[in-house]
């Protein structure tokens, strides 16, 4: 079993409000003062694929891919200690997150995937950056492969897979040949922590780095979309009321308030 | 208004469209055969684009043998064509089989814009039409700007830091919009709109997936995504049971019960309640903020709350900033008071 599992380093998007400074000139968003981590959609997809490893009589290798202009191999390091076995980079002047849409960032992943073995390609619901949330499905599309998205846990049995697929009221389970490509959830759940030994261990473990040229991908298809331009979104900051007393007292005061203005 | 006027004209759909005509396709999800909530916000945002652009505002209705129930619904709110495609494959959602409808869709009406509500459906189903017909697509859209006949689309990105704004530079385009961003649209006393059923030829392939079963879940809870009211506790809240006196509360309010992020990675509650960028996007007439500090990610999912309050322990919790109420106090004494005053005034 060899799984594929395709993760971005994104600007923490824990960070605070002004860290993400706006540079109206390129139109670009320039991250101050905060470090790039995993995109935590990608974070799912990794555990997922960890889980399928758990469990697999035979084992199983995962292969973690990130394209983009400059990748940190020291935030990919989390991902490795988790449990991948080895990471493949495409590093590339125009890889710019802020500069590729998800088709042409489907297509290069597409064509390194191209020349990788794999049973399962695993990726998060979107990126926590750009919120697009096209490039699972994509891939699918480029590689001529079933996608399934929305999965919370998947079981391999028999040459097909098993996917509890999220629904509005519960899941469905979704049978799929292999290989296919699956859109993680964020019900899978946070990443598992890593120990000592295995950040340790994970510095021995495979960097491949590659350019476009090596993936032969000669040009980027053309954009699908036109950013105009961005700003910043007004703060929405309320006039915050406080109901005094002891917790008591101010529990029965909020609720006497609320009726009182109509909000109940 | 666009669509009652009687001397409209009507067009059959083998009709070749003028390349002039920017017409505005709708795809609106049904329930059991009725129209999903979300349908007229998904509606109006469809009118505004069809006004902007002087084109004509056709609905695509897909599904199994109920799909007909909705159409006189769709009518009532006065669109030019509503394009009925029904199929036993279609009774509920499969991502190929609602792609292939809806391309069929597309390919009779052809289309500049197509828009959908950014569900767990539309969320699927967008992408894998904008792959199929070679479209852009603009996502989780909360707004639209329009001048000089160029319509940009707006979208929130990092974590909702920054405000992007989209122009597609395809035809079609695909947009999805989030829910509660567009205000619904209202229903007319005429209905308007021609009815056009489209037939399909679907099959089950052995290649691609098959659904095998449905499991539901918690059918008596009330839903985050349509829910007028929320309770919804943090990391602060400790423990699982914890959640037992805010299932009190929310019962007592009629609220659907949510949380952060860190009581979903802890286990406390399941992951499915989760509201914020790692989780759902929500904007309920009354929101209710228990143990939540107000990380960037959080507020991110409940910030177009109508009314927020919030109760926390540390006075100088971020989540006071953007609350219009608050109480500073421990939940486990402050919230059981709530209960109890709640239940008082509301029976």
């Amino acid at each position: 079993m060899h799984i594929i599992v395709c993760m971005k380093q994104v600007p923490d998007p824990e960070g605070p409000r002004d860290a993400f400074e706006i540079n109206q000139s390129s139109g670009m968003v320039e991250p101050r003062g905060i470090p790039p981590v995993l995109s935590l959609f990608d974070e799912n997809a990794l555990e997922m694929a960890l889980r399928i490893k758990d469990v697999s009589p035979g084992g199983a290798k995962i292969s973690v891919l990130s394209i983009g202009k400059r990748i940190s191999n020291a935030v990919m390091l989390k991902a490795l200690a988790a449990g991948a076995d080895e990471l493949v980079k495409v590093e590339d002047g125009s890889l710019e997150a802020g500069l590729l849409d998800s088709f042409a960032t489907a297509h290069v992943l597409a064509a390194v995937i191209n020349k990788l073995p794999y049973d399962l390609i695993i990726v998060g619901r979107q990126a926590a950056d750009f919120n697009d949330g096209q490039v699972g499905i994509g891939l699918g599309h480029l590689l001529d492969r079933p996608v399934v998205t929305l999965a919370q846990a998947v079981v391999v049995r028999d040459g097909d897979i098993r996917i509890e697929r999220v629904l509005a009221n519960g899941y469905e389970v979704v049978k799929a040949p292999i290989p296919a490509v699956i859109v993680a959830s964020n019900e899978v759940g946070e990443l598992r922590y890593p120990t000592m030994i295995q950040r340790r261990e994970a510095k021995q473990k495979p960097v491949h780095t590659w350019g476009l040229k090596d993936i032969g991908l000669a040009t980027l298809p053309s954009a699908r979309l036109r950013r105009k331009r961005i700003y910043a979104p007004e703060l929405k900051l309320r006039q915050c009321r406080i109901l005094g007393g002891t917790p008591a007292e101010a529990g029965r005061n909020l609720v006497l308030q609320l009726k009182e203005d109509r909000m109940i | 208004m666009l669509g009652l006027l009687p001397e409209y004209s009507r067009r059959h759909k083998s009709e070749v469209l003028m390349p002039t005509e920017k017409n505005i396709l709708v795809f609106l999800e049904t329930e059991r055969g009725a129209l999903h909530p979300l349908a007229a916000e998904v509606l109006r945002a469809g009118k505004q684009v069809a006004q902007e652009l002087k084109g004509e505002l056709a609905v695509a209705l897909i599904g199994g043998a109920t799909i007909s129930d909705t159409v006189d619904h769709v009518r009532q709110y006065g669109v030019d064509r509503v394009y009925v495609v029904e199929h036993p494959l279609l009774e509920s959602y499969h991502g190929e089989y609602f792609c292939r409808a809806l391309g069929e869709v597309c390919r009779t009406e052809t289309p500049t814009v197509i828009l959908m509500a950014n569900t767990l459906i539309g969320s699927d189903l967008a992408p894998r039409l904008a792959w199929d017909l070679e479209a852009g697509l603009i996502s989780d859209c909360v707004d639209i700007e329009m001048s000089n006949g160029e319509i940009a689309f707006i979208k929130p990105i990092y974590s909702g830091n920054v405000m992007a704004v989209y122009v597609p530079l395809t035809t079609p385009a695909l947009i999805t919009l989030r829910p509660r961003a567009f205000a619904p649209l209202s229903a007319s006393d005429i209905p308007y709109g021609e009815i056009i059923p489209l037939s399909i030829t679907l099959s089950q392939e052995s290649d691609r997936t098959t659904v095998e079963e449905w499991i539901e879940e918690d059918s008596d809870d009330i839903k985050l995504g349509s829910a007028q009211r929320i309770v919804a506790g943090g990391r602060g809240i400790g423990k699982t049971e914890g959640f037992e006196l805010l299932k009190s509360m929310a019962d007592a309010l009629g609220a659907a019960i949510g949380a952060s992020r860190p009581p979903c990675d802890l286990g406390w509650i399941s992951p499915k309640t989760q509201i914020g960028q790692t989780g759902e996007i929500v904007a309920p007439e009354l929101y209710i903020a228990v143990g939540i500090s107000g990380s960037t990610q959080h507020l991110a999912g409940m910030l177009g709350s109508k009314t927020i309050v919030a109760i926390n322990k540390d006075s100088q919790a971020n989540i006071f900033k953007v609350a219009d109420y608050g109480v500073v106090g421990n939940y486990e004494e402050v919230v059981p008071v709530i209960t109890e005053t709640l239940r008082e005034i509301i029976t």
